[in-house]
């Protein structure tokens, strides 16, 4: 389970993120929406230990600057960087290592094998186009075999193949009771994937909603119309389940 | 869920982690740097400083008395003073450790300690310290003549316990979570009043025994030195192993290593989450962003951003003209528009030449001190692209719908207009205190012009023709022979004009050479400017 309870983030004067609360509980799988300079990625920094932040973030009920917490949490940022003197390879037993995950070479060699990474895995970091750079980044979040797992705009940069192999591993994750948080702005990406949806703006959690409050609602209609970026949408906001703010 | 808590913690071997990047990192590094021809040459260059520089040191500390292992306590305490002040203020300001992003991304969302992040970050400079410190235990026996035994304690106190309490020193300011920001800076403050302390010193030693080396002997071997605390205590174990022993240099020592001990336990003792991460992620973007730049060849200081302000220019003209344009309006939100650090490099260079050519020989001597400078000037300075650098890395220049001789000129005119605003401040001050003649002014100006747009065109030809064959080191290398040949040329047949028909025909005949050079280079680069996938 992740929780993050009453967390707020100032930089300098700007006031990022205030006392934003929510949970994403064990076995699903939570997006976070917002339009741009919402306050997104200040709440996936502070959970990823990034930031300094004033509240409480818990990862399986400890909290996240715990190194216990951190064993059982991945991270996958939204512009991954790679040593560029490891190999791919190197990079995914290096994870193992400072997780302390023992994974035997077939599990590793089939990981690399659904993202298509197996004939890269002697490429160094340097020689990755990005589309390889963010697979690297998602095996070796997938590596340390997480209990929570962190996503920021994972999709950026795949390609379809990719893209379908990570919807499969999420709702995989996700049918092994493993915590799941998406970031993204790719809502066609996750509807099909989405248990809890949290709508922020101007740094604060605007609703949020499970997918059996809204039924068949349209993310993206839903999007619109709790952030009122377009009027028009405003009706179809869903009166009955969601908890707005 | 506990269960797999606690099988995940006692799984886990960050140290092991930590070393495995480490060493697989240097690895690849090694063997990708082994591939690199240009390595070979580098390989030469060091190895022909490090026979060469021990032969010139020798003569020049045989002459100030200082070969000796006095000698050599005395160059390692001018070295402290330098390294271990600014070292421990870069700490306090929480810079200095060099994280990269990929650093931000795997290590510090892991459970690897936050004291071990930091360690791994200094374990990265560790290499090189070990490597200078045995060429300081080399260059001991070889300049200093040090007994083999000192130099062998002198490297492991050096890489073992000077290190470590460097390390140490390191994780308690930049790792420390009690102290806050205004803690640290009270550190660094504290640095700033010893530093202060060994100038007062300085000072004193200067007013009683007057500027000579001697003095400076005195200084440096002082006991009020080695009083000093942390930084004088240092200089006092060197001067116990190198001098031999007196009681403030034992006292020194002991409190040097009491100090150490003090330091490993606080250290090790103290609380460290990673609260410095978010300063370390900072610092990491700001330095990848200067690497770019420094790539793109601009000049970059870590973490200093630009200030722009507001302005506006008309565009006159269509076409290429538009990329001179808004260069301009970019120059005119700058604080100082046109003007930047070479322009006061070169008006300091420019009063500098003003001063020497009031000596002997006054006009005479300035026919060969201004061309040389002008020259020697375009050589190191000016090696950046520049604006240039960055039309070359953008797609609009190639998109752009004119022809490549005229996108070629507009997108370089700023820089040659900048060229002779710098020209002026590095000529005219010495041409009005020698009054030279104002056609011989102008022509001194035109040739560090002309220099500095056959450098500019040089390395364009260079970007076009084998940008993408040799690399960055390659193609500064092919722009500096191709320029090169051409200053050459002029420079023979500019002495040779000179000692026929004086200095302003010498001028003119290196100038239309150059010019000449210069338009070869414009076409050369402007027929390969089609296409941004260069050779």
């Amino acid at each position: 389970m992740l929780e993050v309870i009453n967390v707020s983030k100032q930089y300098r004067n700007t006031l990022a993120v205030d006392g934003v609360s929510f949970a994403v509980p064990d076995g699903k799988v939570g997006i976070l929406l917002g339009p741009n300079g919402a306050g997104k990625s200040t709440i996936i920094k502070s959970i990823a230990g990034l930031l300094r932040y004033k509240g409480t973030i818990r990862i399986q009920g400890l909290d996240s600057g715990m190194t216990e917490a951190k064993k059982v949490f991945a991270y996958v940022p939204e512009l991954p960087s790679t040593y560029e003197a490891l190999t791919v390879r190197e990079h995914l037993i290096f994870m193992q290592k400072a997780y302390g995950v023992n994974s035997s070479e077939e599990e590793t060699n089939e990981l690399l094998r659904r993202f298509e990474l197996e004939d890269k895995s002697d490429k160094l970091g340097s020689e990755l186009s990005k589309g390889m750079l963010q697979k690297v980044s998602i095996c070796c979040a997938l590596v340390i075999k997480p209990q929570v797992i962190l996503l920021d705009e994972p999709m950026v940069g795949l390609d379809p193949a990719a893209i379908k192999e990570l919807k499969q591993v999420v709702l995989e994750l996700r049918d092994k009771g493993c915590t799941i948080l998406i970031s993204t702005h790719m809502l066609e990406m996750v509807k099909e994937l989405w248990d809890v949806t949290f709508v922020m703006d101007k740094g604060h959690i605007l609703g949020t909603y499970t997918r059996e409050s809204v039924g068949d609602e349209n993310l993206e209609e839903l999007f619109f119309a709790v952030t009122g970026r377009e009027n028009e949408q405003d009706d179809t906001l869903p009166k009955s389940g969601g908890s707005g703010r | 869920m506990t269960r797999f808590l606690k099988a995940a913690v006692q799984g886990g071997d960050t140290v092991e982690a930590i070393f495995y990047l480490y060493r697989r990192t240097m690895a690849n590094r090694i063997r990708m740097a082994l591939r690199k021809p240009i390595t070979y040459v580098y390989l030469f260059f060091i190895c022909f400083y490090m026979v060469l520089l021990p032969f010139s040191f020798s003569v020049m500390l045989q002459e100030i008395s200082f070969d000796s292992p006095q000698g050599m306590a005395a160059v390692m305490t001018a070295l402290a003073f330098f390294i271990l002040p600014s070292n421990f203020i870069t700490y306090a300001k929480r810079k200095g450790l060099l994280y990269r992003k990929s650093d931000v991304h795997f290590l510090f969302p892991s459970p690897v300690g936050a004291k071990k992040v930091l360690i791994y970050a200094y374990l990265k400079t560790l290499l090189m310290s070990v490597i200078m410190n045995l060429l300081g235990a080399v260059l001991g026996a070889a300049l200093f003549h040090v007994v083999w035994w000192k130099l062998i304690i002198y490297f492991v106190f050096s890489v073992f316990v000077e290190d470590m309490l460097e390390a140490c020193i390191m994780i308690f300011i930049y790792g420390n979570e009690f102290m806050g920001e205004r803690g640290r800076r009270i550190f660094a403050a504290g640095v700033y009043a010893l530093l202060g302390l060994l100038v007062v010193i300085g000072i004193y030693y200067y007013s009683g025994y007057g500027l000579s080396m001697e003095t400076l002997s005195l200084f440096l071997h002082s006991d009020q030195l080695q009083l000093v605390p942390v930084i004088g205590w240092y200089i006092a174990a060197l001067h116990l192993l190198f001098v031999g022993p007196t009681v403030i240099n034992v006292a020194g020592t002991a409190a040097y290593l009491i100090f150490c001990v003090v330091m490993l336990i606080i250290v090790f003792r103290m609380r460290c989450r990673g609260e410095y991460y978010e300063d370390a992620m900072s610092f990491a973007d700001d330095y990848e962003e200067a690497i770019e730049r420094k790539k793109s060849g601009e000049a970059a200081r870590i973490g200093k951003r630009k200030k722009f302000g507001k302005a506006s220019v008309v565009y006159k003209g269509r076409g290429a003209k538009a990329i001179f344009y808004r260069q301009l309006l970019e120059y005119k939100k700058n604080r100082f528009f046109i003007l930047d650090s070479t322009s006061l490099v070169m008006l300091g260079v420019g009063a500098l030449l003003a001063y020497l050519c009031t000596g002997n020989g006054g006009l005479e001597a300035s026919d060969y001190i201004l061309p040389c400078a002008s020259a020697y000037m375009v050589l190191i300075f000016s090696a950046l692209n520049g604006k240039w650098g960055k039309e070359l890395a953008s797609p609009y220049t190639y998109l752009l719908p004119d022809n490549n001789f005229k996108k070629l000129w507009y997108a370089t005119l700023m820089q040659n207009i900048q060229a002779v605003i710098n020209g002026t401040l590095l000529m005219l001050p010495a041409a009005v205190i020698i009054r030279m003649p104002p056609v011989t002014v102008m022509l001194s100006i035109l040739f560090y012009v002309i220099l500095n747009a056959n450098k500019l065109y040089a390395l364009a030809v260079a970007e076009v023709v084998v940008g993408n064959v040799l690399g960055r080191f390659g193609k500064q290398m092919f722009q500096l022979f191709i320029q090169m040949f051409a200053a050459g040329t002029a420079a023979v047949c500019g002495i040779v004009s000179y000692a026929a028909f004086g200095i302003d025909v010498a001028y003119l005949l290196m100038n239309v050479i150059l010019a000449l050079v210069t338009v070869i280079f414009m076409i050369i680069a402007a027929l390969n400017f089609n296409r941004m996938e260069k050779a």
